[in-house]
């Protein structure tokens, strides 16, 4: 009988510490839509150093890669095969709501039903053209007698289709040469003066705005610090029909980095890894690591997330349509 | 058998660029244009190694600087058995998982294809075991799913 | 420059960085033996480790790591037929033909010593090229990265088999090759040209499964068909010595292996054509090196010129990958990506400074990569010849593990069993191919170039028209191609009419 009261005695505040801290002695896995080495799978490594001091309990996390269809494999299991025991963590290319929006083959997610962590930083596109040419405003692209050649990598990637609308709305007279492997082999074209200049994420491309080979022009609505200047493509767009495309494409910028958990995830598990990630984030140790390596985090909300992510996916169909025209998924 | 085996291969060729010149028409030029210019050549050089196979007379000399299969007795049953443990390897990785298949195909096929001891079976078996968790799993963190029998039958938990 | 040459030395050998290089060293020669690990994920893996050191320790640990990657992917290859990396796979042809005859000791000495040959070459081509880098990378643009890419097709294709005969087979697997790399999503209209209604074959043939699918599982098969050791037939004490032998070889076909490494430094220099294709145009160099029919009938079969060729290739291309990296700020592959993200973390912005005024760091890379190699060559000669008895070992208790190595190195590509249908398919294609006589080099080579070749034409089309036909080296490397294409046909020609 004493025994029984001991260990009921025993088994009370046990019992709450198991409450509050579900994820004592567990492994959380993020999975990453890519191959180890690009910027999904850095953050997600960076997180994953810092993150378990964050979450009571301090599980172990571990990241794993599940590369493929830009990401569609690895959100398609997180929906549909993990087990929404808040252990199981996503991150995918920032442009999935476009393959649901345009109704690609293969999709078997909603991005409104995830249970949404956040983002772990908005990415802003900018256009940046070679310092060595004579343009320093929009004005002068508009004007530009010779075509101004673009450098991309392909339809569905940031270096295609932010020009693309820069150059059926705003008439930009761009030139938009498509077929290069990477990023950084466009850099090169342009160091070369093979192409005029490239469009892509502010992150990737300052530090060749540091030395001096391009100089920046324009860039989409995704805020983030060092863009602040910059005439944003929207604010230029002729009519509210432009304005709305340019949006939508830019919109998931300001989820840059998502992170999700399967749709039926408890809420309370939800909070806790929303928490962790929002102070993860705002960690000192954390920040002084991802400087060294120019990332820049910032937590965007679950909230934003969602807002995000309902707006886009709930445009009238004439306006998709008229999207789908110009913006395919990739990347 | 070399005759066999080229006509065999010319005619796949033939089947899949054939599928992949009539599949490329319907893309657009510009994602359909390189599988064209590919494929219309890759298909009629496989139709002129498939008739020269058939008509042409085969001089002894004319083989690739690559790999030479071995001929020995039993050529071709023990070719098929080879094929049939590698098969049967893969299917035990989809059926049971990776982290089953890898220690029961090292074993069986110790014992029933090499005939070989309990003792260096079991030794080896263990090792290889040991090396693929210790690293594959453990140290990379590699998703290995269940084997699909597995989560059917909900032992996977 | 001179002086940057000595402090950049005096910068690897303080007793830190020396210490982070061995143990980079010891951590890359696993990496590279395993075909499951890849260069670029264990970069990947290692990169928060580098926070804590210093910068050029941590250079010298990841670049000491990712140099000897390349060097032991070879023995590998030479040892049991399986590319230990994507990289290392035309060794594949004469290294395993010669471990079959009882010669994989002098095979993996000459895959050796030609590493170190080439890790010499290719830090000595680096740094006579300083001066004269931007210059020669911003000539090699996009129609000259397309005429590159014929070039080595044509090499390969021309030369892979002998006679007329053999010429049809070498550019049909070439052409199937090119074909197959277009499937995938394509950058010009984003269509996803022969996914099969599947997602995993969106991003296209991923190349390690195809390697492994293709070199492996034919020469699995002939194992388990003989029933013997690798070297069956060859007495036991034969094996136990001949390192040195391929140390010897590698002088005897000494301007071979220069010419080899060169190759190398320059495709590495090319962001854009990545390492498998700087092992194959060497091997293709190899074989043309070879003036007659006679002299070439040994290549495949264990001719050590063939595996010369790939091995001097295969480490000298790492000095010329940096080059890109380092004066551009461009990372040619995505090892370089990873290292990219290491000079963030030393505070320098790569680009022209790292050619002057930043000058000592870049040579202490070039010394790392070249001590790095020297180390890993001599501590492999104490194992060589053990290795070397590997293939004397039983192939029932080689082929399990070989097995399994096989298809969890496939798997590591895209974790996803579709890694492993595609070794399979693969498998059963190269083994047709052996058993019809077909080369498999063009193949691969197709598939490598492919893209480089689809995208590169799109690039010179649409920014030059039809200009860009009319440039100088592209000329030049027109009359190449032509050249290596009719010189075998016209030599047939010449030994059909003195044979009449």
């Amino acid at each position: 009988m004493r025994s029984l009261l001991f260990a009921v005695l025993a088994a009370v505040p046990l019992a709450g510490f198991a409450q509050s801290a579900p994820y004592a002695g567990k492994t959380v896995t993020i999975i990453v839509g890519y191959k180890a080495g690009g910027g999904y799978d850095a953050t997600a490594r960076l997180l994953a150093r810092h993150l378990p001091k964050h979450i009571p309990g301090k599980p172990t996390v571990i990241v794993q890669n599940m590369p493929g269809a830009n990401s569609m494999i690895a959100a398609n299991h997180v929906y549909n095969v993990a087990k929404p025991d808040g252990l199981t963590i996503g991150t995918f290319n920032r442009n999935l709501p476009v393959a649901q929006l345009t109704k690609v083959q293969g999709v078997k997610y909603d991005m409104t039903k995830f249970a949404w962590i956040g983002s772990a930083a908005s990415e802003c596109t900018i256009l940046a053209l070679r310092s060595d040419l004579p343009y320093n405003s929009v004005e002068d692209l508009k004007k530009a007698k010779q075509p101004i050649v673009i450098g991309a990598t392909g339809p569905g990637a940031n270096t295609y289709d932010f020009p693309l609308l820069l150059k059926e709305f705003l008439g930009l007279n761009l030139k938009i040469v498509t077929g290069y492997q990477s990023s950084a082999d466009i850099m090169l074209a342009i160091e070369r003066k093979e192409v005029d200049g490239r469009a892509g994420s502010f992150t990737s491309i300052r530090p060749f705005i540091d030395r001096n080979l391009v100089r920046p022009m324009l860039r989409a609505r995704a805020d983030e610090p060092g863009v602040e200047k910059l005439p944003i493509d929207e604010d230029l767009a002729p009519n509210p029909r432009a304005k709305a495309i340019m949006a939508l494409r830019s919109a998931p910028e300001i989820v840059g980095r998502p992170y999700v958990m399967h749709p039926n995830t408890p809420p309370e598990l939800v909070k806790i890894m929303r928490e962790a990630f929002a102070s993860a984030i705002d960690d000192k140790d954390l920040i002084a690591e991802a400087t060294k390596a120019k990332m820049d985090l910032n937590y965007v909300g679950a909230d934003v997330a969602v807002k995000v992510m309902k707006e886009m996916l709930s445009q009238p169909k004439d306006v998709v349509d008229e999207f789908s025209k110009y913006v395919k998924f990739g990347e | 058998m070399h005759k066999n085996a080229s006509l065999a291969l010319s005619l796949l060729i033939m089947i899949v660029s054939g599928y992949g010149v009539v599949a490329a028409t319907a893309w657009p030029w510009k994602a359909a244009l390189f599988p064209l210019v590919i494929g219309v050549p890759l298909f009629a050089l496989a139709a002129a190694e498939a008739l020269w196979t058939l008509f042409g007379a085969e001089p002894a000399s004319e083989e690739a600087r690559d790999f030479q299969l071995s001929i020995g007795t039993d050529t071709v049953h023990r070719t098929l058995v080879a094929a049939g443990w590698i098969f049967a390897f893969f299917a035990a990785i989809v059926l049971i998982g990776f982290p089953i298949a890898v220690p029961l195909f090292v074993f069986l096929y110790l014992k029933l294809q090499g005939r070989e001891g309990w003792g260096i079976s079991i030794a080896i078996t263990l090792g290889t075991w040991a090396v693929f968790y210790g690293l594959f799993d453990l140290l990379l963190h590699l998703p290995f799913p269940a084997g699909w029998l597995l989560s059917w039958s909900g032992f996977s938990s | 420059m001179l002086e940057a040459l000595l402090e950049g030395l005096v910068l690897v050998l303080q007793w830190k960085a020396l210490a982070f290089m061995l143990l980079g060293i010891l951590l890359g020669f696993w990496v590279g033996l395993l075909p499951g690990l890849g260069g670029a994920t264990t970069l990947a893996l290692m990169l928060p480790f580098v926070y804590t050191m210093q910068p050029v320790e941590a250079f010298a640990f990841l670049l000491g790591m990712h140099s000897v990657t390349a060097t032991t992917g070879d023995i590998t290859s030479v040892l049991f037929g399986v590319p230990g990396e994507a990289a290392s796979a035309a060794t594949v042809l004469d290294g395993y033909a010669m471990a079959k005859k009882g010669e994989a000791g002098r095979a993996l000495g000459a895959a050796l010593a030609s590493s170190l040959v080439g890790a010499l070459v290719g830090a000595v081509a680096l740094a006579a090229a300083i001066p004269i880098v931007r210059p020669l990378v911003l000539t090699f643009g996009s129609p000259e990265l397309f005429m590159l890419s014929l070039v080595g097709l044509a090499f390969i294709s021309a030369l892979s088999s002998p006679g007329g005969r053999g010429m049809l087979r070498g550019f049909l697997a070439a052409a199937l090759g090119l074909f197959l790399a277009t499937i995938g999503q394509d950058p010009q209209a984003g269509v996803a040209r022969y996914a099969l209604g599947t997602l995993y074959l969106w991003q296209g043939l991923d190349l390690v499964p195809v390697l492994v699918g293709l070199f492996a599982i034919p020469e699995i098969i002939d194992l388990v068909v003989r029933g013997t050791s690798i070297a069956g037939a060859v007495p036991a004490g034969k094996i136990s010595h001949g390192a040195f032998e391929g140390v010897k070889d590698t002088f005897r076909h000494f301007w071979l292996t220069i010419r080899c490494s060169l190759i190398g430094t320059f495709i590495g220099i090319l962001p854009g054509m990545g390492g498998a294709v700087a092992q194959w145009m060497a091997y293709g160099h190899a074989t043309h090196s070879a003036r007659t029919a006679e002299e070439r009938k040994g290549f495949g079969r264990g001719d050590v010129r063939g595996v010369l060729g790939p091995g001097a290739a295969n480490n000298s291309k790492e000095g010329g990958a940096l080059i890109p990296t380092i004066a551009f700020g461009v990372p040619g592959s995505t090892s370089m990506a990873i290292l990219l993200g290491g000079f963030f973390l030393l505070g320098l912005v790569p680009g022209p400074d790292m050619l002057s005024k930043h000058l000592p760091v870049t040579f202490s890379m070039v010394w790392t990569i070249v001590i790095a190699n020297v180390i890993t060559v001599i501590a492999c000669f104490a194992l060589l010849n053990k290795l070397a008895q590997l293939t004397t070992v039983r192939g029932a208790l080689l082929i399990p593990v070989i097995l399994v190595l096989v298809f969890i190195g496939s798997y590591t590509s895209n974790n996803h069993y579709g890694d492993l249908v595609v070794t399979l398919l693969f498998g059963a294609v190269g083994y047709f191919m052996v058993l019809a006589g077909w080369p498999r080099a063009p193949l691969v080579l197709g598939l490598v170039i492919g893209k480089i070749a689809e995208n590169n034409l799109y690039i010179s089309i649409a920014r030059y028209e039809g200009a860009w036909l009319t440039r100088p080296v592209v000329l030049v490397l027109i009359a190449i191609t032509l050249a290596v294409i009719v010189y075998p046909l016209f030599q047939a020609r010449r030994r059909a009419a003195a044979r009449a």
